[in-house]
């Protein structure tokens, strides 16, 4: 918990248990996505059937952003990673062990959730500029115009260091709160404690997603 | 200085959970106060009140991830 398999490629150093888990998340999200979305038919199947409810939960949270089915793409990516991510570090992968230490999640990598945050704020800040050009940052050249955007610069820093860090350290928090509750008392003891990380495996995708959201809206929303 | 970094672990902690604590007992009675003047609406108050929980929860996983890091030093 906490260390990494780490190396170098070149001069880039490199940390090949979220590599590797970061991959294999992927591949299962792939995988899945496309046995569901196979042989699609007007009156749906039951795999069809749990499809389209996803894409329903994600139009509804979408619902108040202007043309929200634009947007599927991004959330949905996000939510279905992250939500893999965070689960396959549960059990899985809890069971094999390297010398390092056990392979957890690769979302208790601050480099990924970084990579996933920073991908997010360019994603808004390209949808804001699309769609106001130059006014989504210049405000006019008024005192308050000025403060508004010195406002909007320092937002952009924050935005994605609070997302990253907070799903970041929400994730190796469980793991390390696991690990305390292991050494104390091995048997039955970490079983509750597991079950709520699950919760938090969900609670945290489900967060992240919807703050995404809140940018996008807040970036391509009129101003009042 | 081994002593004074345990010390602002435990400072960093304890302050971040007592802000925590804070927050997601503010959090709570809002909500119980927003279900007792109107029933019919808990659905969608629980489901806002899990967000508010979850982002108040971070700030304390913040101070937990400072003391950790203090320690591990």
């Amino acid at each position: 918990m906490g260390e990494h398999w780490a190396g170098y490629i070149g001069s880039f150093h490199v940390h090949w248990d979220t590599l590797i888990t970061m991959w294999a998340a992927m591949l299962i999200v792939i995988i899945i996505s496309f046995i569901l979305t196979r042989k699609l038919e007007i009156i749906p199947n039951k795999l069809q059937t749990c499809a389209e409810g996803a894409i329903k939960f994600f139009l509804g949270n979408l619902s108040e952003v202007k043309n929200g089915e634009k947007h599927i793409p991004i959330v949905a990516s996000l939510f279905l990673f992250i939500l893999t991510a965070n689960l396959m570090g549960q059990l899985p992968l809890r069971l094999i062990h390297l010398k390092q230490g056990e392979i957890a999640s690769p979302t208790n990598d601050i480099n990924l959730t970084a990579a996933l945050a920073v991908m997010v704020l360019l994603y808004y800040l390209f949808q804001g500029f699309k769609e106001k050009g130059i006014h989504y940052i210049y405000h006019g050249l008024s005192i308050t115009g000025i403060i508004t955007t010195l406002v909007d610069l320092l937002e952009m820093i924050t935005r994605p260091l609070s997302l990253a860090v907070r799903l970041f350290a929400n994730i190796l928090a469980g793991e390390i709160l696991v690990s305390v509750i292991l050494g104390i008392f091995a048997f039955m003891a970490p079983i509750p404690v597991m079950l709520f990380e699950i919760f938090v495996a969900f609670l945290q995708a489900f967060v992240f997603m919807m703050l995404t959201i809140a940018y996008i809206l807040t970036s391509v929303s009129e101003e009042h | 200085m081994a002593d004074l970094a345990t010390l602002g672990a435990g400072l960093a902690i304890g302050l971040a959970g007592l802000g925590a604590g804070l927050g997601l007992g503010i959090a709570t009675k809002g909500l119980m106060e927003g279900i007792a003047r109107q029933p019919e609406a808990s659905g969608k108050l629980v489901g806002f009140f899990i967000i508010g929980a979850a982002l108040a929860e971070a700030c304390g996983i913040y101070g937990l991830l400072i003391a950790f890091m203090l320690i591990g030093k």
